[in-house]
């Protein structure tokens, strides 16, 4: 599905990735995890297309096709998805509107007829059940206003619509109630499927008791330096990341260059 | 050649007299006040960003003939005036005829009537700061006045569409009074549009004088094309606990100017000023609001936002004058400017003046462009960046646009808004 290699970004010309190699297969789900500021974000973003980061060298294919050479509504087209960190605010958009108009340039991308708005009423109503929103959420502007966890929620809930084939999960965990985790995770449980592959960011064990990742890499300094099957992520909980021989994250406030 | 410092006086002599004696007489007087009267240059202050746009030729003094049965074909939700050229069209027109809402054109009035209304005409609006009022008192062949009286209400919004249809250069000179009575209301949809491609000026005046207690809401859809230099004043005089409502939606032309005064005159009045404007190409917009609080404890509430592409320009200039006497207002004034490209230029002033000590006054101007974090998040969701950008764009004047309170208006600024996102973007 997704296969990465020798990938390097900068960002106002500071290198932040420093030669990531990844590779995801169909149905797979992998867990990063690393320090803060370590660039798990900034991979989310790269391969989202966020040219606010320059791709300096390395090469990314998504199902063989070259994904860095792609714009990225194409990409999106093409079944990549990113749940952002920090969802943006945008006032004077409707949620509604925002993922109606979504939906809809993926159908006619499909060549699958537009949703008009009865219809998409209807789907928007019960996917936003699966995710706990209430439907008054639709009415309002993008995010605006909404908490943390709700933003979050209304992340999962774009994925469920627009189902994709690789999504990207960026600390959609943090933040989140106990309750509201769940809500995430069985989520997230239901887009996993064997043609679909997920990569989700995280800090925290917990989300990985209920969404039980293939594969567990740790990315400190712009590089993946270890990687492992689930156990990595339970022996990081209990250690932190000193013995790897990195700066601990509670410690890692500033940025590991 | 130079250009010609003075109005040419060709643009003083109005050609119909089919009006009675009183507003003949009017019409000499304002003429022969403005003989000599300066054009507006770079230094005059008021038209300091928009002087440049003002092209004047001696064809277009010349009124424009009628034509004939123009604008019967428009459908609107309502009652309705067509004015072609200026001058009305009773065959094309439709709207009661009732005891407590008068609706007469200039010529039908009676002398007294007529000369009570020459005495009113103009009181609303500054003549020292919007001169080319004094242009269309000069010029005027026609004009219409509404006389609602106490707590007489009109059912259903009155359209009065200003067109202009042009196959030689000329003028056109709409002109409104109306004049609300006590506890009255109406809401009044001004429309200017406008056929044809030789180079016209329309020069419109509006003038609303409300008694205790009225209620006016005013829409003002200026969409003239691009042939067409429009400059208009709207005056406005409010008296205690009256209510005035503006809508102005505008886009851009080789010259739009508009001029929008309101006097708050009795206490507790209060008026909400709405303004949008949308320019491209080498489009120009002028919108000069000036609200002046003379009594005590009046609120005014204004929001503005432009959005200019391309190379083209807007400007507004919001002046609030707080009287001494004017204790416990409460003025607000907000203008947000969007530039959609690097080549587009917007100006923007504030000119607060306040002589009074217990108020409460807050302003804001700012001017930005299209947030790229939120147009990534859009298209990261396979939007195309074009829709994207008109998503964005539309977010910026959706709450005005939202606010108009006619269904059938918002839908023609929806469409005309769909055809200057038609053009801008191109590239995206
Ligand atoms: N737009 C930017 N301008 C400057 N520096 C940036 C920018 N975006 C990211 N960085 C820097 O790049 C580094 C990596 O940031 P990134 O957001 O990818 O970290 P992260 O691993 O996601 O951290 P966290 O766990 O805190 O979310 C940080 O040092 C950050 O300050
Ligand atoms: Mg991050």
């Amino acid at each position: 599905m997704l296969s990465i290699k020798n990938l390097h970004a900068s960002v106002e010309g500071k290198e932040i990735l420093k030669g990531i190699n990844l590779e995801i297969k169909d149905g797979e789900v992998h867990a990063i995890m690393g320090p803060n500021g370590s660039g798990k974000s900034t991979l989310s973003q790269v391969l989202a297309g966020n040219d606010a980061f320059e791709v300096t060298s390395g090469e990314v294919t998504l199902n063989g096709e070259d994904l860095l050479e792609k714009s990225t509504e194409e990409r999106a087209r093409d079944g990549v998805f990113l749940a952002f960190q920090y969802p943006v605010e945008i006032p004077g958009v409707s949620n509604l509107q925002f993922m109606r108009t979504a939906v809809n340039a993926m159908r006619h991308h499909n060549g699958e007829p537009e949703m008009n708005a009865a219809e998409f009423m209807k789907l928007a109503r019960e996917v936003s059940k699966q995710v706990d929103l209430d439907p008054a959420f639709l009415k309002r502007g993008v995010n605006e206003g909404f908490s943390g966890g709700e933003k979050k929620r209304n992340e999962i809930m774009q994925a469920l619509l627009l189902q994709p084939k690789l999504a990207i999960l960026d600390e959609t965990d943090s933040g989140l109630d106990i309750d509201a985790l769940k809500v995430v995770a069985d989520g997230v449980n239901a887009l996993r499927s064997k043609d679909r592959a997920i990569l989700m960011v995280t800090h925290y064990q917990r989300l990985l008791d209920h969404i039980v990742p293939d594969y567990v890499h740790v990315l400190a300094g712009g590089r993946i330096i270890k990687s492992g099957g689930r156990e990595l992520a339970l022996e990081l909980e209990e250690r932190g990341y000193g013995w790897l021989g990195i700066k601990d994250e509670a410690t890692a406030a500033s940025p590991a260059n | 050649m130079k250009p010609a410092s003075t109005l040419s006086t060709a643009f003083l002599h109005p050609a119909g007299q089919a009006l009675p004696e009183p507003l003949l007489a009017l019409r000499r007087q304002r003429g022969a006040a403005l003989v000599d009267m300066p054009l507006p240059t770079r230094k005059t202050e008021n038209w300091k960003y928009s002087s440049k746009y003002l092209k004047l030729t001696d064809e277009m003094a010349i009124s424009l003939p009628t034509a004939g049965k123009a604008g019967s074909a428009l459908a609107v939700p309502g009652y309705k005036v067509v004015f072609n050229n200026g001058v009305m069209m009773p065959e094309a027109s439709e709207y009661p005829d009732l005891e407590d809402i008068l609706i007469q054109r200039f010529g039908d009035l009676s002398e007294a009537e007529a000369s009570e209304l020459a005495e009113r005409l103009d009181s609303t609006l500054d003549n020292k700061t919007v001169q080319f009022a004094g242009v269309n008192s000069a010029r005027f062949e026609d004009g219409l006045v509404i006389r609602l009286k106490p707590d007489a209400v009109l059912d259903q919004p009155l359209f009065i569409i200003h067109e202009v249809t042009a196959d030689a250069s000329g003028s056109a000179f709409p002109r409104i009074f109306v004049d609300a009575g006590r506890n009255s209301r109406i809401t009044l949809v001004e429309e200017y549009i406008s056929h044809g491609h030789e180079a016209v000026m329309v020069n419109a005046v509006t003038e609303f004088t409300l008694a205790e207690g009225a209620n006016i809401t005013n829409i003002r859809l200026s969409m003239d094309g691009d042939n067409v230099q429009h400059i208009g004043a709207t005056g406005v005089l409010q008296q205690r606990s009256s209510r005035f409502e503006s809508h102005c939606v505008g886009f851009g032309g080789p010259l739009r100017r508009h001029d929008l005064q309101v006097r708050l005159e009795g206490e507790g009045a209060e008026c909400k000023l709405n303004g949008v404007v949308v320019t491209q190409g080498t489009q120009h917009y002028d919108n000069h609001t000036s609200i002046e609080h003379v009594a005590a404890r009046c609120d005014s509430e204004e929001t503005y936002r432009n959005i200019a592409a391309d190379k083209s320009h807007a400007v507004f200039n919001g002046r609030i004058y707080i009287h001494q006497d004017a204790q416990k207002s409460n003025a607000n004034m907000n203008n947000k400017n969007l530039l959609l490209t690097t080549g587009a230029e917007i100006d923007t002033k504030p000119e607060l003046e306040i002589y009074a000590d217990d108020v409460k006054c807050a302003h804001g101007a700012t001017i930005g462009q299209l947030d790229e974090e939120s147009l990534f998040y859009l298209v990261s969701r396979g939007i195309g960046r074009r829709e994207a950008n008109v998503l964005l764009t539309m977010a910026f004047i959706n709450e005005l646009v939202s606010q108009i309170p006619v269904e059938a208006v918002r839908e023609t600024v929806q469409s005309r808004l769909n055809q200057f996102f038609e053009k801008a973007f191109q590239e995206a």
